[in-house]
């Protein structure tokens, strides 16, 4: 059973606010030093899973630059790797709107027979996850797709794109989209196995169709008629979906809980990303350091409380940084004070500036801007 | 089989098995044993090559290649994964003739000569694997073609009192050397040799083959080469090197040298975009620093999880410093683990060594007799006992 993997990179941007304005989902930073997308390579690379196809749609820039030759992911192959695939916006296509239209104009490359099937992944929903076992369980339960989904016990009141039951052979007995976490309900985790095959013909019988969304004109349409089986693969390690600005943020100061490090940070399963190599972190006379995620070479002479750091920030004397998150190569000047802010990369926070969010609404400083 | 031809090959001897250095370098060739929280000494040669626009470089190992040949890969963490050129761990191999080890610095080419011949390269730059520092060899190399020199050794001063420890160079006004001394009682200049040399490739050549067939010669460029060239009126000239440079041949020099990357303005600048020292990665998340934690002039690198204090010191990649463990003036190397109210000072901890709770390692310079203090040395892999007292000096 060989398996291949697709990646969405950018089907849902507009959430995520100014954060992707000129960036892909994808290749939004996260965790200190990752982009999003390090996650799903990482799992396919730890799974063995080497061709993997990535399905842009626009602002892409960002993301071929961080995967560069994707040797960092262990992906720059002879006879496999990781192939980008643009908009096929030949006619009648246009830039898609769904899954479904973006899988189908990469038709091409998931009809290859050397595999037997597909992993869809999407790259807002991180774990550290091998896909090994997923796969035998899907071979296994005899259904068309498998769907890769955990319980959310504690979050009930939050809406979740795909919510599924199953009974006690983990086989889908209910499929609803865009609502709320039932009791004993599965939350999807945006992962999909499905025989290639079986995809090949239906995304063409789809696109005759003009069919656009994977989960609610395929996935949930079949299944209401009755003409698609499916199964629930239980994932039961930690999970963070960044769906918008706000889980984004906690997400991000999830980290901070040494549980959450462990479940997602792995001896025998590492998340790799590019290499930048930059010096250690400096922690200078007066400097004061709490609590944080800290990437290399950043420069620290002021207090810095909980939070994430990516590398090289610098943080000057008097400056106090409290609950942030803070993107490459951002500089905080003397005295400046934060709290709950998101800085983009290389935003420079003049001396003494003062700018303060709450966890539910914290600020955002855009790429590059002075403030 | 044509190789493009390179204006010049970059020759690293990083065969020493570094005794000196002792159980840091247990099972690990010495330009392995780690530096400054993520590299390893020989990222320092290899590095500058890279930033000099040097693309071909050997190295010569034959002491515990395995770690050193690992670390290496391909090249790819240096840019040096090229098709034409890279990188080549050179060992020493049998031939139809004869099979020995490298006996010497100038053996150790003299058995590469095929190597370095394939690339018909006009110069060869002779690299030492254990000097900490940061060169531009361009510029070096500018001033051979400049000079018509056969030879050209970069020099750096030296406090006069220390000169009688080096190989010293006496030069005119030109640059021109005149006089080379090994570890001289009475030094005629303080310009010490910094090992790094740039030869004629012809020149160097024929020199290394009959040094080879000269049963009496040990086979070495300081004590054989140089002195030949010198006697047979080659232009052997010095260049002057300003800048930071260390020979980490030592415990208290390697953990000076790691000392001196500290401080805001520190005498060796790691932080500096230009000339960037280049490591291989292993895919650490950042490092975690708990809210207990206290960290002054210190390096700490990614991987790691400090919850003690931290004081003038370097934990490197992947270590844990356990809560009120307390590290001053000490490195950490990488994959170390310091438990709870451990305290360390003045000492080495070694790769993935492990100093369970409540021991007490080294201690300040300034409660002892001078000649019976020095750095504390936990070895490489070993596993120090709770309440263990490892005093100044000792190796563990």
């Amino acid at each position: 059973m060989k398996a291949m993997g697709i990646i969405f990179s950018n089907i849902y941007d507009s959430s995520l606010g100014e954060l992707t304005n000129q960036r892909t989902v994808a290749s939004l930073p996260f965790g200190s030093r990752y982009r999003q997308v390090d996650f799903v390579l990482s799992n396919f690379s730890n799974s063995g899973i080497y061709n993997v196809g990535i399905i842009t749609k626009y602002n892409y820039r960002s993301l071929m630059d961080h995967l560069g030759n994707c040797a960092a992911w262990d992906m720059n192959r002879k006879n496999e790797g990781v192939v980008v695939l643009p908009p096929f916006a030949s006619g009648n296509t246009g830039v898609y709107k769904g899954k479904l239209e973006a899988l189908y104009s990469a038709v091409h490359f998931i009809d290859n027979p050397d595999y037997d099937c597909v992993v869809i992944c999407d790259s807002t929903v991180l774990c550290n996850m091998n896909f090994r076992p997923a796969i035998r369980h899907h071979l296994g339960s005899g259904c068309d797709v498998t769907i890769v989904a955990n319980r959310e016990g504690d979050q009930l009141r939050k809406k979740h794109p795909l919510i599924l039951k199953a009974n006690q052979k983990k086989r889908v007995t209910e499929i609803m989209l865009d609502t709320y976490v039932r009791p004993g309900s599965y939350v999807g985790m945006g992962m999909f196995i499905i025989n290639r095959s079986l995809l090949v013909e239906a995304l063409q019988d789809s696109n005759s169709r003009g069919l656009v969304h994977l989960e609610r004109d395929y996935l949930q349409k079949r299944f209401n008629d009755k003409s698609l089986k499916l199964s629930v693969y239980e994932y039961d390690g930690v999970v963070l979906r960044n769906e918008d600005i706000r889980s984004y943020y906690a997400n991000n100061m999830a980290l901070l809980n040494a549980d959450v490090r462990k479940g997602l940070f792995k001896q025998e399963s590492p998340i790799y990303t590019k290499v930048r190599d930059e010096a250690p972190t400096y922690y200078g006379k007066g400097s004061d350091i709490n609590d944080c995620m800290m990437a290399d070479g950043c420069v620290l002479y002021g207090n810095v409380e909980k939070s994430v750091l990516f590398r090289g920030v610098r943080v000057e004397k008097g400056a106090r940084v409290k609950a942030c998150i803070v993107m490459q190569g951002t500089k905080i000047g003397k005295g400046a004070s934060l709290e709950c802010v998101i800085l983009d990369k290389n935003v420079t926070v003049t001396d003494g500036a003062v700018l303060k969010g709450t966890p539910e609404h914290p600020v955002i400083i855009q790429k590059g801007e002075v403030v | 089989m044509y190789f493009r031809k390179k204006d010049c090959v970059a020759m690293i001897l990083a065969g020493g098995q570094g005794s000196r250095l002792m159980v840091l370098t247990e099972n690990t060739a010495k330009p392995a044993v780690p530096f400054g929280g993520k590299y390893r000494l020989i990222d320092f040669p290899l590095s500058n090559c890279v930033n000099s626009g040097i693309d071909t470089v050997g190295i010569l190992t034959q002491y515990q290649p395995l770690q050193l040949n690992e670390y290496i890969g391909n090249g790819t963490p240096w840019g040096l994964n090229s098709s034409n050129g890279g990188i080549h761990v050179l060992s020493p191999y049998s031939k139809s003739a004869s099979s020995e080890w490298y006996k010497g610095t100038a053996n150790a080419i003299f058995q590469n000569i095929s190597f370095i011949d394939r690339y018909h390269p006009d110069n060869v730059l002779i690299l030492s694997g254990d000097h900490i520092y940061k060169m531009d060899y361009s510029k070096m190399m500018a001033q051979h073609v400049k000079n018509r020199a056969d030879c050209t050794i970069a020099v750096l001063e030296v406090p006069m009192e220390e000169a009688s420890r080096f190989g010293i160079m006496n030069a005119d006004e030109n640059g021109k050397i005149i006089e080379f001394q090994e570890k001289p009682k009475e030094p005629k200049s303080n310009k010490a040799s910094m090992g790094i040399y740039i030869f004629r490739w012809e020149v160097l050549k024929e020199y290394l083959i009959a040094d080879n067939d000269d049963p009496e010669s040990s086979n070495d460029f300081g004590k054989n080469i140089i002195p030949k060239l010198l006697a047979d009126q080659y232009r052997l000239y010095t260049y002057d090197f300003e800048g930071y440079w260390k020979d980490v041949g030592t415990i208290a020099s390697l953990w000076q040298s790691n000392m001196d990357i500290l401080g805001e303005k520190p005498l060796l600048d790691m932080r500096e975009k230009k000339n960037r020292i280049y490591s291989r990665n292993y895919a650490h998340p950042s490092s975690y620093i708990a809210p207990e934690a206290e960290i002054v002039d210190s390096y700490v690198a990614e991987g790691s999880t400090v919850y003690g204090k931290v004081y003038h010191s370097i934990i490197s990649t992947g270590c844990v410093i356990e809560k009120d463990a307390v590290i001053r003036n000490s490195l950490v190397m990488p994959n170390a683990v310091v438990e709870t109210h451990s305290e360390i000072r003045y000492a080495i901890i070694g790769e993935d060594a492990v100093v369970h709770a409540n021991a007490r390692i080294g201690d300040n310079p300034e409660f002892y007799d001078k000649n019976k203090w020095d750095i504390a040395v936990v070895g490489k892999d070993k596993v120090v006992e709770q309440n263990k007292i490892l005093l100044p000096k000792e190796i563990y």
